[in-house]
């Protein structure tokens, strides 16, 4: 209501100008002053009282009305016991989803990076233009040198990748997460050592690079947390660092956090190499410039090196993005999509409540009818809804917050590790503020309709409980009722597209057999292996030590291992093929022992897989994957084609006679497409690292660790991992898109039972009100089959209108979720079939329980009723 | 002659708004002119609780009936002046019936009694 704001003062200042005036008055009426002050104190009463009264209009009534409508709402809700806690705990599941659904989405996207400024932060990748494709990739040296000297956009920019390494000289060799990176890397991230110095520019270059910086839980472990450490020298692939600071306990870059940091030691030929990509990049923005316009400015810097470096950087452009945006990428538009669809999930059951308190509204009309007629206000009854479904609502959000949290430690437990963050997740004070206005937004949206209703109550109507007024409250029940389903049968049609889609996906075929197979990730340090022979050799004893330990069957080695995250690529030139080095073709290279095509079961189509007579010292050969033939050689002729990668990957060229065409890998996943890809005999390609592939007899899990240990036996100082099951590769690489069709069909669980819930809830409902009727009707010899048909009927007929209506949204919304499905359409006519006939059973249930009640009636009992 | 010296009759419950209304008519006026002004105007018959009329303006206020803002008097002193809004004027018109048929009514009980 509206109501002018005045203030106490001002209306001590209008008394006292009454008395001024009154005093007046009564002096020219010959009083003396005294005389006069008494006299017009005395007429006007008491002062302080009016006063108060003033006051109390004010305020404390506004806070003793709503201290009441508690009061009252309390008792009301205390007195429907049944009422209220299932409408507690329909809004609890709906805003608890809520509630862990934006966790969520505040942990992986909105909370800022916890780097000073992090907003300024900006990855900054290449761009790699092939037939009409672009696709974002790392970058070379000199690309990001020019890019680093040339912009005028960010006050700073350093380049890394991300490494292990073996710390060495301590025993057994230990995995060493590390970040190589320039110089600068502290000084851009605003984050400084807590013991010792930052990278000197200098220690950029070959020769000075071999000083590391400790990362604080590192340093905690290895050294105790003793400052002395600085000084001191690790080896890392027996090499020696020398220590020369730690970083601050709560710093962690990238955001999982690294062991040890150390400088890229660029060599002198480092600008030669404007085709090698593989360094990341990350920019400070100056202050007040945007995003848009570094990456004008960076595209500008590239349109000159297209111009000025044709052969290697002729098809190359350039992207900046705000870090924080590029590390969710393209989980951010998942997320989205499923807060959208748990948003839905909040608006069932804000029906499914809305519908109770309709239901209510018409059973307590005779009590606000009562309370109009003694004086309250449309205003204070609205105000007396709005309080009592305010305290629901509040009470769902308590009790939800429960849900949330064990929602989120199943989401922590069974998320995949590959959204950034995830893990941290928690309910913080902004979600506790979401959780609130939440809470408080749905009060407000099931309230508004009965609130409305209640205050255009005609009072003499009400008293006497008309029927149209009862007629028109069924009208909103059904609305919401058909709204509910709606909404349910778009939540489950979308939950089925997404198992539809990781069902198709499990059926793919990865082009191997990964089943039973052990992987052991093994690479082995530079400074123990000075040539290609000495890594030969390294690799036979590991895989003839295996070999000979009990219960294992086959041995091999490959790098890169499949679905494990890491590839490599590079041009490659074909012998009697003249084309210039911008126009070069580019594939997948996988060096390979000669029996791993057959352990995995890659089969072999055409020509001879790769022997052990394929050494060191041998014709060099190579082997072509099924679509890189077709690719490169469409005519058919890959075999006896001599191809050239050059030296990148080992000590050795990659290049030689195709001797064989094999069957395809889903290198990248199984919702990945196919890259053409090349394979080079491990042993002619001098590699220091690889991914041993183990099959047993048994149990391959019970082989993992003696294998790791016959394999450290021979070189202490190789960097072993731990043994990794295939089939786990292979699960985790559809994690994401597993959490994902987890989570909607867990919301589309919740509107299917919450919708239930509402049918049931209006079916016994209009039973009840309709007992006499359904007495009379049975009293007068309708059959039994007859009254449950007919309260069937009233009740499905709803419902098919839902599913109808919430077909032809489905068809409109499901465009939403369609990044989100492979070799489903959005519009897959089997799952929406599918979805409204399980919504049907489950409403057929919903609806049969109160009909077949009615139909048990005992006419005599119905009759008396009321 | 002073005000407490006769014995005066006190307002009815609800008339008092009336009143108010009524005294506006003529002009704006502040607080104590219109307790003067409706003791004046009835002859000194009726009796005015100064204290009553402050809560009761300022609930003619909320109403939207009466507006008010402060101005200076006729004898320059600082005082609240209220004046009767449109709404208020309707308000009267309606308010002033409505006794006037009570008054009627209660008239023709009283003198059927005498008669």
């Amino acid at each position: 209501m509206f109501r002018r704001n005045r203030k106490t003062s001002d209306f001590g200042a209008e008394i006292e100008a009454h008395f001024n005036f009154e005093t007046e008055r009564l002096r020219e009426e010959g009083l003396s002053e005294e005389d006069a002050r008494a006299a017009a104190r005395r007429t006007f009463g008491n002062v302080t009282q009016v006063k108060e009264r003033f006051y109390e209009s004010k305020r404390w009534l506004w806070w003793d009305h709503l201290w009441q409508d508690v009061r009252f709402g309390l008792r009301m809700l205390t007195k429907s016991p049944g009422f209220t806690s299932v409408a507690v705990l329909a809004l609890a599941l709906g805003i608890g989803a809520n509630t862990a659904m934006f966790s969520v989405i505040e942990a992986v996207l909105l909370r800022p990076l916890s780097y000073s400024n992090a907003d300024q932060l900006v990855s900054v990748v290449s761009m790699w233009q092939r037939g009409g494709v672009t696709t974002p990739f790392s970058c070379s040296p000199p690309d990001f040198f020019d890019w680093r000297d040339q912009n005028r956009s960010f006050s700073s920019m350093f380049a890394f990748h991300t490494s292990e390494r073996a710390l060495t000289g301590r025993g057994d060799a230990k995995r060493v997460r590390l970040v190589v990176a320039t110089a600068d890397i502290f000084s851009a991230l605003e984050a400084h050592p807590i013991v010792g110095r930052e990278f000197a520019a200098e220690e950029n270059r070959k020769g000075a690079d071999h000083v590391a910086i400790l990362g604080y839980s590192f340093w905690q472990a290895e050294f105790g947390g003793l400052p002395d450490a600085v000084g001191k020298t690790i080896e890392l692939d027996s090499e020696p660092y020398k220590i020369i600071g730690v970083m601050p306990r709560d710093f962690r870059f990238p955001l999982r956090g690294s062991d040890a940091y150390v400088p890229i030691g660029f060599d002198d030929k480092v600008m030669t190499q404007r085709g090698a990509h593989y360094l990341r990049v990350l920019g400070r923005l100056k202050p007040g410039v945007s995003v848009a316009q570094a990456d004008q400015d960076l595209t500008a810097i590239m349109a000159e090196l297209r111009r000025l470096y044709p052969d290697k950087d002729g098809k190359w452009g350039v992207h900046a993005e705000r870090w924080s945006r590029a590390l969710v990428g393209d989980i951010r538009p998942a997320l989205l999509v499923l807060l959208g669809a748990v948003g839905l999930v909040a608006l069932i059951a804000c029906a499914n409540v809305c519908n109770l308190l309709l239901a209510r509204a018409t059973v307590r009309q005779r009590e606000l009818a009562m309370r109009r007629a003694l004086g309250a206000g449309r205003f204070r009854i609205v105000r007396q809804i709005l309080t009592e479904s305010l305290m629901l609502a509040i009470s769902a959000g308590a009790a939800s917050l429960l849900l949330a949290y064990w929602a989120l430690q199943a989401i922590v437990y069974f998320g995949p590790k590959d959204i950034p963050r995830l893990a941290n997740v928690g309910l913080n004070t902004a979600v506790l503020t979401f959780t609130l206005g939440v809470s408080v937004a749905s009060a407000l949206l099931f309230a508004l309709i009965p609130a409305l209703r209640s205050s255009r109550m005609e009072i003499g109507g009400l008293l006497k409980m008309s029927g149209s007024s009862t007629r028109e409250a069924g009208r909103a029940r059904n609305v919401l009722l058909v709204g509910e389903v709606a909404l349910s049968m778009m939540l489950l049609a979308g939950a089925g597209l997404l198992v539809r889609s990781f069902a198709g996906l499990r059926s793919v075929s990865p082009g191997f057999d990964p089943e039973g197979l052990l992987t052991l990730d093994v690479s082995v340090p530079e400074a123990h292996y000075k040539n290609s022979l000495a890594l030969e050799g390294y690799w036979d004893r590991a895989l003839s030590n295996l070999g000979g330990l009990p219960g294992v069957t086959s041995v091999d080695a490959v790098t890169p291992l499949p679905l494990s995250g890491d590839d490599w690529s590079s041009s490659f030139s074909v012998e009697g093929r003249n084309i210039p080095e911008k126009d070069q073709p580019s594939a997948e290279l996988r060096w390979a022992t000669p029996n791993y095509l057959r352990t995995l079961g890659i089969p072999l189509r055409k020509g001879r897989t790769f022997t052990d007579a394929d050494r060191l010292g041998a014709a060099r050969v190579l082997l072509i994957s099924e679509t890189a033939a077709r690719m490169f050689f469409p005519a058919g002729d890959a075999i006896g084609q001599k191809v050239n990668f050059g030296a990148r990957g080992g000590y050795e060229k990659n290049e030689g006679e195709i001797v064989g065409v094999v069957g395809d890998v889903r290198h990248f996943g199984l919702d990945a497409p196919i890259a053409p890809t090349f394979y080079v005999p491990l042993s002619q390609a001098g590699i220091d690292g690889a991914t041993l592939v183990i099959r047993g007899q048994a149990s391959p899990a019970a082989l993992g660790q003696p294998a790791r240990k016959r394999v450290q036996e021979i070189d202490r100082d190789a960097l072993v991992g731990q043994p990794v099951m295939f089939e786990t590769l292979l699960g985790d690489s559809l994690g994401q898109r597993r959490f994902y069709m987890m989570l909607l069909g867990a919301f589309a669980a919740l509107a299917l039972v919450l919708a239930a819930v509402g049918l049931y809830g209006v079916i016994s409902y209009s039973v009840a009100q309709r007992t006499q009727e359904i007495g009379i009707r049975v009293a007068m010899g309708a059959a039994r089959s007859k009254v449950l048909s007919m309260v069937m009927k009233n009740g499905l007929g709803l419902v098919l209108l839902g599913l109808a209506a919430g077909q032809g949204m489905a068809l409109v919304l499901h465009r939403t979720i369609e990044g989100l499905l492979v070799g489903v359409s959005p519009t897959d006519a089997p799952t929406l079939l599918v979805a409204a006939a399980v919504l049907l059973l489950v409403a057929i249930l919903a609806c049969f329980v109160p009909a077949w009640r009615a139909s048990r009636m005992d006419p005599l009992v119905a009759l008396r009723f009321e | 002659m002073s005000t407490q010296d006769r014995e005066r009759l006190e307002l009815l419950q609800g008339t008092l708004d009336l009143l108010i209304l009524r005294t506006l008519i003529f002009g704006p006026q502040h607080g104590q002119g219109i307790a003067r002004a409706i003791q004046q105007t009835s002859q000194e018959e009726l009796l005015v609780e100064h204290g009553a009329l402050y809560p009761a303006l300022q609930r003619l206020e909320e109403r939207g009936w009466i507006s008010a803002k402060w101005g200076i008097s006729t004898n320059n002193r600082k005082a609240r002046f209220y004046s009767l809004t449109v709404a208020g004027r309707k308000q009267l018109g309606k308010e002033t019936t409505k006794w006037k048929r009570l008054t009627a009514a209660i008239g023709r009980i009283l003198e059927a009694e005498e008669g």
